[in-house]
């Protein structure tokens, strides 16, 4: 635990961020949170009858997904810090390290998610329920949920892009594969369309995979709209992602490492 | 004339590096394709839902979509390279580019091509041939001739809104972070009917980064939506005009912005 | 007079950068900044066919002066002239006639072969089909560029790569090379042919060098002239005669011990400095041996590790704010 606050600290402190980029960050966030917001009135307008909830649920489901991007932001990953490595050719730096690889990865970008949450996200959520009718949770339980279902849509997150981060050591460029995954990220999470307005076949398929656990369930536990049995099974199908997509990721690495030991690198 | 020509041997060289990645160029190609099948797809999937947004059906939207990708693809095959402006100066590529008896701009531009932008050209296409065909329309010469002229002033406009900002690295060092608020905004006037963000967000696309002229206002006319929106008359054909301006001043701003960069230093 | 420089000045303004989370933040909201001056009051003058060296520790300001010399800064106040032209006033006519090499990065197309980066200097330098082609021989002759001139410039050896780069730079017939850290990381072979050719170009075309390096041996083999610069002044400008006198014959012995020690003598030594487990003799190399001296201590103490390496700039730099090295006018010829 000592070793993983210290990568964490470290690469908190690292990441000086730049005043300008900073700035140009919350700016670009408050646009696509405006945008969605908008829409979604808009089409509340339209036809209330097509909504099955109230539009300050559908305005919160909204801002809360834009918001939670600057925590779940792809381009700071793991997958952009081993490809970055790759190229310069130091991965091999961090395999002399005494630390498990993936630990390693991991404390680095939960150091920086953290700054995020803290710097980014909480002031995001502040100025939304000021200006675009963002609520708080209906109940204490609901809190609670979202809490549990966003660490572990963040661990979920974390193995995907761990996975990314191996197909870039095999590819090495792995930029053009990247922009697929941001789309695939972006849309079929339900971070802008929640997963019940897709018609039911798509619905169905994007049910089994695990994008959905990384916006939808959490979201949808915060606006209220899983309850019960569904809440606790939809975390439940989150914490069984998590070790999964984790386990793979170990699998994965531990295949890559020991072929990198026989090619000497 | 010169200069030109060696623009297009420095590109013809840009060219023939992309190539040695083959694989990258094609995944790359089809990486493009995908995303923005996935983008149309999301909001077609909303818009059905609802029949119509703000009075834009789904394949109006559609049209709206591409007829913005169709500029959008000649600024990033050719001048994408705006985007990267921050790092060829904190690598110090930029001061090699000085070193040499020719404009920045032209080592610059000639530098590389952006070939993720066939995967624009083709969606793009695609994507207005079936909208055109799908929403019955019936152009004469001169509507496509003003087809052609709007892809033109797109380009333009969105070049030298990002050459533009681009100048702002030889000051702060800086400038990728500006470029996500300008891609926020791209993404909205590209992919929805502005006026249905309120008005001071039509100011801003239209009077201050004026990438409306792009997609919104062009399809209005060629949409025949003038109906919709009475009130804009001369707007609808402002694009080309818009372009020269940006144009003009982008490039007193960078001559500008590198005889400073050269007082300054990095 | 190939270079004239008068009173330069260059001033950058720095963000104070602040630490921690705190620090972090007041960033954000309130940066601060410091004015630094990096070249202060600087002047000299180069003669036509001159080899200057050109050396300081990091960050002395060395950079900074030759980026005002090509024309990609404009100085703070002083002036510059090259050739008899002002660099930043009129960059282009100014490139016509340099070449300019940085050792850490390439000025070639990364992903083509070489040949095609140098048919597109040719263009871009307007160089005539008979300067180009007698050109090309004679890096054919000198730097054997034949052998590797339809290799994309990523696949090539660091010491091709910098044959290739000067090749580049020379192409157009300039009349002054800057030469940025020429032979940093290239082994002692391709180190021999880099320093041959720039010894040969500036003999029979009378083209003037400024060379940065740290490398005294470059410095040594090729420049009979030496300026070094500390914290953007020139405190040095002289002879390399001199150097060569006092830190030809030094030498210095870096030995790591199992264990922290307290400071010994060791005969015909100077210790110069202690580090944790490692110490610093320095010794003449007329004096005593690297063996007599490593007999001397491993009969006391066990040893580790050692290493004999050359003097360091920094070092130079101390001893001539001590005094024991005094600027002289270089000789002519």
């Amino acid at each position: 635990m000592r070793l993983f606050w210290s990568f964490a600290r470290q690469s908190f402190q690292s990441r000086a961020m730049y005043r300008f980029d900073f700035w140009m960050e919350i700016i670009s966030v408050f646009f696509s949170i405006y945008a969605v917001y908008w829409i979604w009135n808009t089409l509340f307008a339209q036809s209330p009858g097509s909504f099955e909830i109230s539009l300050a649920q559908m305005t919160t489901y909204a801002v809360l997904g834009m918001a939670m991007e600057t925590i779940f932001l792809p381009w700071i990953g793991p997958q952009v810090y081993i490809s970055e490595q790759m190229k310069h050719g130091l991965l091999e730096m961090d395999l002399m390290k005494p630390v498990d690889f993936q630990f390693h990865l991991f404390a680095r970008n939960a150091g920086e998610t953290f700054f995020r949450f803290f710097l980014l996200f909480i002031p995001t959520l502040l100025v939304s329920a000021y200006f675009f009718d963002f609520k708080l949770p209906a109940t204490f339980l609901d809190g609670a949920y979202f809490l549990v279902s966003v660490f572990f849509a963040y661990m979920i997150l974390f193995g995907l892009n761990f996975l990314m981060g191996m197909i870039s050591i095999v590819t090495i460029n792995i930029e053009s594969i990247s922009w697929a995954y941001q789309g695939v990220l972006r849309f079929l999470s339900g971070q802008v369309v929640p997963l019940w307005m897709f018609p039911a076949s798509i619905a169905g398929v994007l049910a089994v995979l695990p994008f959905q656990s990384i916006y939808y369930v959490p979201i949808s536990l915060y606006i209220g709209e899983l309850q019960g049995v569904d809440a606790v099974r939809a975390i439940a199908i989150q914490a069984v992602w998590v070790v999964v997509l984790m386990g793979l990721g170990r699998f994965v690495w531990s295949r890559i490492y020991s072929k990198m030991m026989v090619q000497g690198g | 004339m010169d200069t030109l020509r060696i623009y297009l041997k420095l590109i013809r060289i840009s060219m023939k590096a992309r190539m040695q990645y083959r694989a990258d160029f094609i995944v790359g190609i089809l990486a493009i394709i995908f995303i923005n099948a996935i983008s149309i797809g999301s909001i077609s999937v909303v818009v059905t839902r609802f029949v119509d947004l703000n009075g834009w059906n789904v394949w109006e939207m559609v049209f709206l979509y591409n007829l913005y990708l169709l500029g959008h693809s000649i600024f990033s095959l050719l001048f994408w390279h705006f985007t990267s402006m921050e790092s060829y100066i904190i690598k110090g590529t930029f001061d090699q580019f000085l070193v040499r008896p020719l404009s920045p701009l032209v080592q610059l531009l000639g530098r590389e091509i952006q070939y993720l932008g066939f995967g624009d050209v083709i969606v793009a296409v695609t994507g207005l041939a079936l909208a055109y065909h799908k929403l019955n329309l019936h152009w004469d010469v001169w509507q496509f001739g003003y087809l052609f002229l709007i892809v033109i002033s797109a380009a333009m406009i969105e070049t030298a809104i990002f050459w533009l900002f681009a100048c702002i690295s030889f000051w702060t060092g800086r400038s990728q972070s500006t470029f996500w608020v300008i891609w926020e905004l791209s993404t909205m006037v590209q992919q929805y009917p502005i006026d249905l963000f309120g008005k001071w967000f039509r100011v801003l696309v239209t009077g201050i980064i004026p990438v409306a002229f792009m997609n919104f206002y062009p399809a209005i006319y060629l949409l025949g939506k003038t109906d919709q929106y009475p009130h804009y008359t001369w707007i609808l054909f402002a694009a080309p005009f818009v372009a020269l301006v940006l144009l003009g001043l982008a490039s007193t701003v960078w001559r500008f912005a590198i005889n400073r960069y050269m007082s300054s230093g990095n | 007079m190939m270079i004239k420089v008068e009173n330069l000045v260059k001033e950058y303004k720095l963000q104070n950068r602040k630490e921690g989370l705190k620090g972090t933040i007041a960033n954000l909201f309130n940066p601060s900044f410091t004015v630094k001056r990096a070249v202060d009051d600087l002047s000299f003058e180069i003669k036509e066919g001159e080899l200057v060296g050109y050396i300081g520790p990091n960050g002395a300001g060395k950079s900074t002066s030759i980026k005002m010399l090509t024309g990609i800064l404009t100085p703070t106040s002083g002036t510059v002239e090259v050739n008899g032209i002002v660099p930043y006033k009129n960059r282009k006519a100014n490139a016509q006639h340099i070449g300019v090499v940085f050792g850490q990065k390439t000025q070639l197309w990364w992903d083509v072969p070489v040949i095609d980066s140098l048919v597109l200097l040719k263009d871009i330098y307007k160089i005539s089909d008979a300067q180009y082609k007698k050109n090309l021989n004679l890096f054919n002759d000198l730097l054997e560029l034949h052998e590797f001139q339809n290799t994309p410039v990523r696949q090539l050896s660091l010491g091709q790569r910098m044959r290739a780069d000067l090749a580049a730079a020379l192409l157009h017939n300039p009349r002054m090379l800057y030469l940025d850290e020429p032979t940093i990381g290239v082994d002692i072979v391709a180190k021999e042919k880099l320093r041959n050719f720039i010894k040969e170009i500036n003999q029979d075309q009378k083209i003037t060098v400024i060379l940065t390096t740290h490398d005294m041996g470059d410095i040594e083999k090729l420049c009979n002239r030496m300026m070094i610069i500390d914290h953007g002044k020139m405190i040095y400008d002289g002879n390399v005669d001199q150097i060569r006198r006092t830190f030809g014959m030094e030498r210095m012995l870096v030995v790591e011990f199992e264990e922290e020690l307290a400071d010994f003598e060791v005969p015909n030594t100077k210790h110069i400095r202690s580090e944790g487990k490692r110490k610093w003799f320095q010794f003449h190399r007329l004096q005593t041996t690297p063996s007599e001296i490593i007999t001397a201590i491993s009969s006391r103490y066990s040893i580790v590790d050692l290493e004999v390496v050359e003097p360091e700039i920094e070092e130079m730099v101390r001893n001539i704010y001590n005094g024991e090295l005094v600027s002289e006018e270089v000789s002519e010829g």
